[in-house]
């Protein structure tokens, strides 16, 4: 009877308590509004940001995530910066700049007025220390291999060493022991300039150098700077071998990279090949400039709020970690007069519903990308301060094309045409479907070509003329029983949504073709390996982000068989596409070299592409300059705030100039 | 007496050592690294950070140097937050998890007792049916379910609070994030207050104390609440321990800057000198609150000598 009693009063508290519950959410739903929460501009005009992940590291090149990226943004600025909308380079530290004929050197003029947030001048000097920094090895940069394309900078990073002839005096060259199948033709800033090929459309832009000439002299050859590798290497080529006994290895310094102080404002930088979009690359943070004396003073407490020193629009006012970092404007800043924001509080919240409920409760003004709750979406998409736009990331699945059945095309392209794409997007919600293997809707005026769209009945002719065929059965399904179902396998990384995802794939295939995929899941850093070095059958998952805002930056994964690759498929043909496009210096004209290696790639179907990512984040209609761009990345100079609402953003703001 | 806590403090020196060589051998068993990311590190940019880091070193010349930094009571540096001394990140992120644990174990403990001993005293009544039902709803219900529901009320509707964040002691922000963590002890508490003046209020030495012609009053406060909270001291070593070094799920749902997201966070991102520094700490501070409730004890029930 106790019992009994004490379980009534339970449930009688229970529904109270839903009660209560279904009340208060009703309440939630039901309200019509055009925001989603309070819209009241904060009273002074500071930007409170919920910026992720707590950031690594004040040190832009130690630092490789997108939060820190998005400090970075405000506390230092670089040669160049990026534009809100397109983030192409604009602009920064570098007034204009140069590009040469093959786009392989680059030179920067500085503005006369730049100044550290201590008051002392910024120049080209310290260009050339911040560079040589990010790329030394001793700083360990995640992100080095960003400066690669830099002559000798991946030899520097890598602790490389070149080889000195004691009698001569002269270091051998890269060439004549080159193998001779690469006939990459050499890039302009490698010529030698005695050969008095026009470098530039128009004069010379920056005078004559020493180092200049050093440059444009014939590479010299690198080899490993640890004696284990060396040897390694010199066992396999006697002709290296005999050419290196006796001789002196000279170690590569930081001084031997390609980028020089022409004079205290201009910057030359010479690359190992044309790169067009190297310029759009300079904004990242491991380019941005950093202030050597404190440094050299401080040591790795350079970053510590009391020693700080800053080069762009903001500086550290306060850094209380795991809770947030305030920066002020820079009143040093060349451009101070144009920024708006007094301050911007970075918030630190890894909980995507603690990060929402801040933002409607108007304690925050916007959000990071990716934060709004998949339960919460129908309300908040529907809301006008609701941030939808392509974000330069795509979801593919390799295929190992080295193992049969998958090296046949004919299963390859099967594959592909038995998974609904557009059905998969519609399930996730937010991505939008993918048919190329550059993100859609984000490179204007690309010509991006399609891949073959979604269509079982071809899929399963396909794989028929490739020897297995696929019968219905009584019951309406298919089946492929001679297809070898022990010499595939779907391996992804363990996490809940990548196995949703899987078997989405799994269930398409045995739905389209009759075949059940075996799926497979492992820890990330095993499963990179698997992946490069080709330890898998069929399909892996494959995600890429864009470095920088270039479709080359996709098509780039498969110029060279290894590193990021996986999937076994290379063709010289494809590479040559891609130096081609690389070489022209017409921006339409490189778009359409560039979507016909994309389209080659298509048809050899390597991939087979999925989604493109949305961003998927909210801001108040009073935040303004803030725009939902492929990075998530905003240049805070051109943030500000609104305090009358017929100017205030009421949707998505127009994201074309 | 003094020779036992002598005793038992030299007792904690090899079991915390242990406790980090079992820690250090477990990262080492985790899979993945604190510099991997989402994408693929090229081998030789691997290489310079393990350089910098000395992972390229013998893993006895690595555990030597952890342990050696130990006994100095200097755990290093972190390895994903450049240049932060693990030292500095414990005694900055105490001090708030501290507050929200010492807040919500003294409102835990008033409410607790008070309801617990009302329980008791007034036994089969509706008032001890009530309060047992609540505490059976507060302990049932964890507090990643209680907070969002607490903030849905308070912040999101009524707009009373604001929903997270920490803005230091003391300010309005502390009040959702005491009463989602005492609400499991404040419920466990009452029950075991309950529970033990139940027992004591049977007891012989009560039936004399009531004998004697005591009041009620100096009965329950004297003589009953004393022998009675003996189980809530046994049980506040332990809750301390793990209050004071703090509750993950909380600092989570409310942003706290806290010792457990710390913690959470160094094991996600194998931050190896941050995870054995928060280790030690906590297991430091679970052994000396042991200690303390024995010495409690001693002092509580005449019985126990040591």
């Amino acid at each position: 009877m106790i019992i009994l009693r004490t379980r009534l009063d339970g449930a009688a508290l229970v529904a109270l308590m839903s009660l209560v519950l279904a009340t208060v959410s009703c309440q939630v739903i039901a309200q019509n509004e055009e925001f989603f929460g309070k819209t009241t501009p904060p009273a002074r005009n500071i930007l409170r940001y919920i910026n992720g992940d707590e950031p690594e590291s004040l040190d832009p090149p130690i630092s490789s995530g997108q939060p820190e990226a998005r400090i970075f943004i405000a506390l230092y600025e670089g040669l160049v910066e990026y534009d809100p909308k397109t983030l192409e380079p604009v602009p920064a530290i570098a007034e204009r700049w140069d590009v040469n004929n093959d786009s392989s050197e680059y030179v920067f003029h500085l503005r006369h007025d730049a100044r550290w947030s201590n008051g002392d001048p910024i120049g080209a000097d310290d260009f050339v220390y911040s560079f040589r920094r990010s790329l030394s090895p001793q700083l360990a940069s995640r992100n080095a291999y960003l400066a690669y394309y830099i002559k000798y900078g991946q030899a520097y990073n890598e602790g490389a060493v070149f080889v000195r002839d004691l009698q001569t005096g002269q270091f051998l060259l890269e060439r004549d022991f080159a193998n001779s199948d690469q006939n990459i033709p050499e890039s302009l800033s490698q010529k030698s300039l005695a050969d008095g090929q026009p470098e530039y459309k128009s004069s010379q832009p920056a005078q004559e150098t020493a180092f200049h000439k050093f440059m444009h002299s014939p590479a010299r050859l690198t080899l490993p700077g640890s004696e284990k590798a060396r040897n390694k290497l010199l066992e396999g080529n006697t002709k290296l071998q005999t050419a290196v006994t006796g001789k002196q290895f000279v170690p590569v310094s930081g001084e031997d990279i390609g980028i020089e102080a022409v004079d205290p404002y201009t910057v030359r930088l010479s690359l190992s090949q044309p790169a067009p979009y190297f310029s759009g690359l300079l904004a990242h943070q491991l380019f941005r400039v950093v202030p050597r004396k404190v440094i050299e003073k401080y040591g790795e407490h350079w970053t510590e709020a009391s020693h700080i020193v800053t080069s762009g629009a903001f500086k550290v006012k306060a850094w209380r970690p795991y809770s947030e970092l305030v920066v002020e404007r820079n009143p040093f800043y060349w451009d101070a007069a144009n920024v708006k924001l007094e301050e911007i509080h970075f918030y630190t919240t890894q909980d995507n519903p603690t990060a929402m409920n801040l933002y409607k409760v108007g304690e925050a003004d916007a959000v990071l990308n990716h934060t709004v709750p998949n339960p919460w979406l129908d309300v908040v998409r529907s809301k006008k301060d609701y941030m939808d736009g392509a974000e330069a990331t795509i979801v593919y699945i390799l295929i190992n094309v080295t193992k049969p059945p998958m090296n046949d095309l004919r299963v390859r392209r099967a594959f592909n045409m038995a998974i609904d794409k557009v059905t998969y997007s519609l399930s996730r919600r937010i991505t939008k479907p993918l048919s190329a293997f550059t993100p859609e809707g984000i490179f204007a005026g690309y010509p991006q070509p399609k891949g073959e769209p979604f269509n079982p009945e071809q899929a399963r002719r396909l794989l028929g003329e490739a020897g297995f065929p696929v019968t219905q059965k009584a019951d309406g399904s298919f089946e492929c029983p001679k297809f070898p179902l022990d010499e595939v396998e779907y391996v992804f990384n363990t996490q809940s949504s990548n196995r949703t995802m899987a078997e989405f794939f799994q269930a398409q295939w045995k739905q389209n073709l009759g075949i059940t995929v075996p799926l497979r899941s492992m820890e990330f850093r095993t499963f990179l390996n698997v992946r490069a070095k080709l330890e898998y059958k069929g399909f892996a998952q494959g995600i890429w982000g864009a470095d920088y805002m270039d479709p080359f930056t996709f098509l780039n994964l498969f110029s060279t068989p290894t590193g990021d690759n996986g999937s076994g498929w290379w063709d010289q043909r494809y590479s040559d596409m891609l130096n081609e496009a690389n070489r022209t210096l017409d921006k339409q004209r490189r778009y359409e070299l560039m979507a016909k290696a994309e389209k080659f790639l298509l048809d050899a179907q390597p991939i087979i592409p999925i989604e493109t990512s949305a961003t998927n984040w909210v801001k108040k209609p009073y935040v303004k300059g803030m725009y939902p761009n492929a990075g998530s990345l905003f240049p805070w100079k051109f943030v500000y705030i609104e305090r009358d609402p017929a100017k205030w953003d009421y949707g998505v703001p127009a994201m074309a100039d | 007496m003094l020779s036992f806590i002598i005793r038992r403090l030299l007792i904690t020196i090899p079991t915390i050592l242990v406790v980090i060589t079992i820690t250090w051998v477990l990262i080492r068993l985790a899979p993945g690294n604190f510099y991997s990311g989402e994408k693929r590190i090229p081998p030789a940019i691997e290489k310079n950070i393990r350089e910098k880091y000395g992972l390229d070193k013998p893993w006895y010349q690595q555990y030597g140097k952890t342990m050696a930094g130990i006994l100095r009571l200097d755990f290093g540096t972190s390895l994903k937050y450049e240049g932060q001394s693990v030292n500095a990140i414990i005694a900055r992120s105490l001090p708030v998890s501290a507050t929200i644990g010492i807040l919500a174990y003294l409102l835990a403990l008033v409410v607790g007792i008070s309801v617990g001993s009302i329980a008791a005293l007034k036994q089969n009544s509706k008032w001890d049916y009530a309060s047992m039902a609540l505490a059976m709803v507060g302990i049932s219900v964890p507090n990643f379910v209680l907070g969002p529901i607490l903030v849905l009320i308070f912040s999101l509707t009524l707009y009373w609070l604001p929903p997270s964040r920490w803005a230091g002691f003391p300010s309005r922000n502390l009040i959702l994030p005491v009463l989602t963590l005492s609400a499991i002890y404040m419920a466990y508490i009452a029950r075991l207050t309950r529970a033990g003046m139940l027992e004591v209020l049977r007891s012989d030495y009560i039936r004399t104390a009531r004998s004697k012609g005591l009041s009620e009053k100096d009965v329950v406060v004297r003589h009953g609440l004393r022998g009675g909270l003996l189980p809530v001291v046994s049980y506040t070593g332990p809750a301390l321990a793990f209050l004071l070094t703090g509750t993950v799920v909380v600092e989570r749902i409310f942003a706290l800057p806290g010792l457990g997201n710390y913690f959470i966070q160094a094991s996600l991102n194998r931050d190896e000198p941050l995870i054995i520094g928060i280790v030690a700490f906590i297991a430091i501070t679970l052994l000396v609150m042991n200690l303390l409730v024995d010495i409690a004890y001693a002092y509580l029930d005449p019985r126990i000598r040591y």
